[in-house]
C-alpha cells in the first residue's frame, strides 16, 4: 500500500527548526530531498553521537530526524548552487526552508525569486517569529521561543528557575504546524491546481501549550506559575501527583471522578496489601463520602476553615504515599487500570524501549543503515494510517550523498558543481 | 499582516470548505484538532451531551462565580467555529440519530476511550458499517490494539507515561513535569490533524475511507524520542540536564535584576555556534570571557559549564530585563525574557501579527482565543467565530442535517434525547 503523499516531491532546506516537519511528510510517502550547506546542517555535529561513526555522520538527532530523506549538499550562497537549487524548486511540489526575511534576501531566494521558479508551489516558512513584525529578525532557539511563549513560565519548581522542556519541543511544534500547513494546502492544491505559501512561528506555535494561562490573564486577570507539580489549590489532594514506587515513580490522577476516583485506589490498596487503617472508620466514611470535586471546591475558598479537612487529608495522602512505596511500579499500573484507577508509570526511556504495549504494536521499526555499518532501531510514527500506512524506506544520508542524483534529475550538470566547490 | 497573509486581488475560500466532519471528542487533545478543522473551513458538528457535559465547560477559567456550563475559557479556545448539537446517543433513538450524521460525514472522530466509545456505539466496525467511505480517526490513550488498549488516562497521567516526566527538569529533583498537560494542546492534536488531512487526500483520490488508529502514547513518544533512540542505538543513559543541552553553553534561563513591579524575572539564553558566544560576552561587558581558555570551544564550555554559567548568572542578576534581552538579540544572539500570559497576551509582535482572535460569544462576550499555529497567503486559515453554546446548534442540526420537522425535534427533546 502506497503513502497519501507517495506523489509529492519535496526539498527541504530547513535548519533544526524543521527537521521534524520534513520527516513526517517523509512518513506519508512523500520523497523529501534534504538540501544542506556544503559543511552539512548543525545537527550533523550535535552530541550525542553514533560511536565509531565518523564526523558529520554521528550526530543522533540528525539521523533521527533525516531518516527517509535524500540529502544534497549545495552554497546557495553561490550563483550556480543558487540556479541549481532554483531548478530543483521548479520541479518539486512542496518548499520547506527556515530563512528569515532578511536570509532570503542575501540568499537571492525571496518569496517572488521562488514563485516565479514554480507558480504552484506549496512554499512553507518556518521561522522562529515569522515573517513579519517587530522580532522578525530576531535571532531564535528553542529554549528562547519557550520562554517568550509563556510555557516555560509554568515549568519548574517555585525555588529554582522556570525550565525548558526537553527534546526540542519548540522545533517540533512548529515542524508539526509547517507540516499540517502544507498537506491543507497540498488539498488545495489538488483541487485548483494552485499553490500557496505557508507561514510557520516557532514562538506562535508554542502559545496553545500555555494551558489555561492565557484565559486565566485574559478573564480572571491572574497569571499561572511554576508551582513544582503542587498545583494551585495550595494544599494536598491525596492520591494527585508523582508518588515513588518500589522501583521507579508514577503519576497518580485519583481524584473527582477521574476514572474511579481516589476511591479505586483505596480498592487497589485493599487488593493488593488487604484492608487497613483507610478502609475502617473514620477514614473509609471519609473516603467515600467527602472526597470529591465539592470538598476541593470547599477547601479552596475556604482554607483557614478546612483545617481539620486538611489534617484529615494530609493523613490519607500519607497513606497512599507509603501504600505506592512499598510496590513495584508495572503492577500498581496494571492491577490499577483494570479497576480503572488512573496511573501511569514514570517511564524511562529504557522503559519506552522495552514497552510490551508498543511491542505488540511493532511501533519500532528497523533500518539498515550500510554506510554506517549497522541496522538501527528507530521510533515509530505517531500515526497509524491503514489504507496509508507510514514506511522507512532509507537511512538517513550521509553529507552530500544524493547531490549528484537529484541535481541530475533537476537536469543540472552535477559533476560541473561538484568540480567547481559549489556542490558536495 | 504584512507576511504571507493577504492577497487582494482574489477573495480564496478556506482549504477545506465542503469537508464534513463529525466530532465526538472531549477534553484537550480531540477538540483542539477539530477546531483546527474548522478555523480551515471544515464543517464541524460536535455531538455533546448534557448528561455528562465536557469536563472543560466545567473546569473554567470562568468569570468568578460564573457557574455557566458556556463560559469556560479553556473549552471555548478550543473548540471555536464548530456546531454542537445535544445527542444522548445510550438512547437507541439518539444512537439511531447518531448514525445518520454518521451517513452524512466525510470524517469521524473521536478520542474517548474504547470502553465510552462502546457505550456511545460509535466503534469503527459500526461506523465503517454505516458509511463505507468514511475517515474514522480514533484516538484513545494507547491506541487501538495492544494488551494496554483499554487503558486510559488524561494528559497528566500521558506526560509521565510518555517519558516527560522523566526528561525534564533536574537529575535531584522529583519527576514532576513542565507544569502542564503539554502532549495534549500542540503535539496530539497537530498529528492528529496532518493524519486526517492524510486521509482526506486519500478518500478524494480513490474514494476509499480509512481507520487513522492514534495512540497518544506513540503521539506524544514521538516527539520526546531522541534519548530513546540514544539508548536503543548508542546504549546512551539520559541525564536530565534542566536548561542546558549537550551542544550548546551557556544555555539556560538567568534572573535579572528584581523589580518590584516583576519580580522573579528570567532571562533565557542560548549561545548556539561560537559567534553567538562572541557576540554575547562582548553583548554582556565581558569580551575578555571569550578569550578566556576555559570557555574557547563548546567542548571547553560544557566542561566548564558550572563556572560559565556563575559568571552569566551574575551578570543577569544586575540587569535590568528587558534591556539586556534587546542587548543581545542586537548582537544576534538568541536571547528572550520567560514571560507571562499577561505579557505574552499583550505582546506587540504577536498584536501586529494578530495572533489573538477576540471572536463575541453570547455569554461569554469578546475573550482572547489563540490564533492559528499556521498561516496561508491564500486560503485563511483564521478564528473567525466563537465557541458554541451547549446545544446551540441541535435544532439547526437537527433539521439542516437530519431533516427532522419542528414538532419531531420538540419531540426528542422533550424526551431526553436531543439533550
Amino acid at each position: 500500500m502506497a503513502g497519501a503523499l507517495d506523489d509529492i516531491r519535496v526539498i527541504d532546506a530547513t535548519g533544526p527548526i524543521g527537521h521534524y516537519a520534513g520527516y513526517l511528510l517523509a512518513d506519508l510517502g512523500a520523497d523529501v530531498v534534504k538540501v544542506e550547506p556544503l559543511e552539512g546542517d548543525p545537527a550533523r555535529r550535535w552530541p550525542p553521537l553514533l560511536p565509531d561513526t565518523p564526523e558529520p555522520e554521528a550526530g543522533l538527532q540528525f539521523l533521527l530526524l533525516n531518516v527517509n530523506k535524500r540529502g544534497a549538499a549545495l552554497d546557495l550562497g553561490s550563483t550556480e548552487g543558487r540556479e541549481a537549487f532554483l531548478r530543483m524548486v521548479a520541479g518539486a511540489d512542496v518548499l520547506l526552508e527556515s530563512w528569515s526575511a532578511r536570509e532570503a534576501e542575501v540568499l537571492g531566494l525571496t518569496p517572488d525569486v521562488i514563485e516565479a521558479a514554480n507558480p504552484n508551489l506549496v512554499h512553507a516558512s518556518v521561522t522562529g517569529w515569522g515573517l513579519s513584525g517587530p522580532y522578525a529578525e530576531w535571532a531564535y532557539a528553542d529554549i528562547v521561543a519557550l520562554a517568550m511563549s509563556g510555557v516555560m513560565n509554568l515549568a519548574g519548581f517555585p525555588d529554582g528557575p522556570p525550565e525548558q522542556l526537553p527534546d526540542h519541543q519548540g522545533y517540533h511544534c512548529a515542524s508539526i504546524n509547517a507540516a499540517a500547513g502544507v498537506m491543507a494546502a497540498i488539498l488545495y492544491r489538488d483541487a485548483t491546481g494552485e499553490g500557496q505559501r505557508v507561514e510557520v512561528s516557532m514562538h506562535e506555535s508554542l502559545l496553545m501549550a500555555q494551558e489555561t494561562a492565557m484565559q486565566a490573564a485574559d478573564i480572571l486577570g491572574t497569571n499561572r506559575q511554576r508551582t513544582g507539580g503542587g498545583g494551585a489549590t495550595g494544599f494536598k489532594m491525596p492520591g494527585l501527583g508523582v508518588y515513588d514506587t518500589a522501583d521507579g515513580a508514577l503519576y497518580s490522577m485519583c481524584t473527582g471522578n477521574a476514572g474511579s476516583g481516589f476511591q479505586g485506589l483505596v480498592e487497589l490498596m485493599r487488593e493488593l496489601d488487604g484492608p487497613s487503617e483507610i478502609h475502617e472508620e473514620p477514614l473509609f466514611s471519609f473516603v467515600q463520602e467527602r472526597m470529591n470535586t465539592g470538598l476541593l471546591i470547599q477547601a479552596m475558598q475556604d482554607p483557614e476553615g478546612a483545617g481539620e479537612i486538611i489534617q484529615t487529608l494530609r493523613r490519607i495522602d500519607d497513606i497512599a504515599t507509603d501504600f505506592f512505596r512499598r510496590h513495584p511500579t508495572q503492577t500498581l499500573y496494571k492491577r490499577g487500570q483494570e479497576l480503572r484507577v488512573l496511573l501511569g508509570p514514570v517511564n524511562t526511556p529504557q522503559d519506552i524501549s522495552e514497552s510490551e504495549q508498543l511491542a505488540a504494536r511493532d511501533w519500532f521499526r528497523t533500518v539498515e543503515d550500510p554506510a554506517r555499518g549497522r541496522t538501527l532501531r528507530y521510533p515509530g510514527p505517531p500515526w497509524l494510517l491503514q489504507a496509508t500506512p507510514a514506511s522507512l524506506r532509507r537511512p538517513a544520508p550521509l553529507l552530500g550523498e544524493h547531490t549528484n542524483e537529484v541535481l541530475t534529475e533537476a537536469g543540472v550538470d552535477g559533476g560541473a558543481l561538484l568540480a567547481a566547490g559549489v556542490a558536495r | 499582516m504584512t507576511s504571507a497573509t493577504s492577497e487582494s486581488t482574489k477573495t480564496y475560500p478556506r482549504p477545506l470548505e465542503g469537508l464534513k466532519v463529525l466530532d465526538l471528542t472531549w477534553f484537550g487533545a480531540g477538540p483542539i484538532a477539530t477546531k483546527i478543522l474548522a478555523n480551515l473551513g471544515a464543517d464541524v458538528v460536535r455531538i455533546e451531551t448534557e448528561k455528562r457535559p465536557d469536563g472543560l465547560r466545567v473546569v473554567g477559567p470562568k468569570p468568578v462565580g460564573d457557574n455557566s456550563l458556556n463560559t469556560s475559557g479553556y473549552y471555548n479556545n478550543f473548540n471555536a467555529e464548530k456546531r454542537s448539537i445535544t445527542i444522548d446517543l445510550t438512547q437507541p433513538e439518539g444512537h439511531a440519530l447518531g448514525m445518520r450524521l454518521v451517513e452524512w460525514a466525510d470524517l469521524f472522530m473521536t478520542n474517548m476511550t474504547n470502553r465510552a466509545v462502546r457505550q456511545t456505539g460509535m466503534t469503527w466496525e459500526q461506523v465503517h458499517e454505516a458509511n463505507p467511505r468514511i475517515i474514522g480517526m480514533y484516538e484513545p490513550m494507547q491506541g487501538n490494539t495492544g494488551p494496554h488498549t483499554e487503558y486510559m488516562g488524561f494528559g497528566a497521567v500521558l506526560s509521565a507515561l510518555c517519558g516527560l516526566n522523566y526528561l525534564a527538569g533536574h537529575q535531584e529533583n522529583r519527576p514532576i513535569g513542565v507544569g502542564s498537560n503539554y502532549p495534549d494542546y500542540v503535539v496530539n492534536p497537530g498529528h492528529g490533524v496532518i493524519a486526517m488531512l492524510a486521509a482526506v487526500r486519500h478518500q478524494r483520490r480513490t474514494g476509499e475511507g480509512q481507520l487513522i488508529d492514534m495512540s497518544q502514547f506513540e503521539s506524544s513518544a514521538a516527539v520526546l524520542s531522541a534519548p530513546v533512540f540514544a539508548w536503543d542505538n548508542a546504549g546512551l543513559e539520559y541525564v536530565r540536564q534542566g536548561n542546558r543541552v549537550p551542544y550548546a553553553a551557556p544555555h539556560g534561563a538567568y534572573r535579572v535584576a528584581e523589580h518590584p513591579e516583576r519580580p522573579d524575572l528570567w532571562l533565557a539564553l542560548a549561545c548556539l555556534t561560537e559567534d553567538d558566544w562572541r557576540a554575547a560576552a562582548a553583548a554582556m561587558g565581558h569580551p575578555e570571557w571569550a578569550e578566556d581558555a576555559r570557555f574557547a570551544t563548546v567542548a571547553d564550555r560544557k566542561a566548564n559549564e558550572d563556572a560559565l554559567d556563575a559568571l552569566v548568572a551574575e551578570w543577569a542578576a544586575a540587569q535590568e530585563g528587558a534591556a539586556a534581552a534587546t542587548a543581545l538579540q542586537a548582537a544576534g544572539v538568541p536571547a528572550g525574557l520567560v514571560l507571562n500570559a499577561t505579557e505574552v497576551l499583550n505582546d506587540p509582535h504577536l498584536a501586529e501579527r494578530a495572533y489573538y482572535a477576540y471572536p463575541d460569544h453570547p455569554e461569554a462576550g469578546p475573550r482572547a482565543y489563540d490564533g492559528p499555529g499556521f498561516r496561508l497567503s491564500r486560503t485563511p486559515h483564521e478564528v473567525r467565530g466563537a465557541a458554541p453554546l451547549l446545544g446551540e446548534h441541535t435544532f439547526e442540526v437537527a433539521s439542516e442535517v437530519l431533516g427532522l420537522t419542528s414538532d419531531e425535534i420538540g419531540r426528542l427533546i422533550a424526551e431526553d434525547v436531543l439533550r
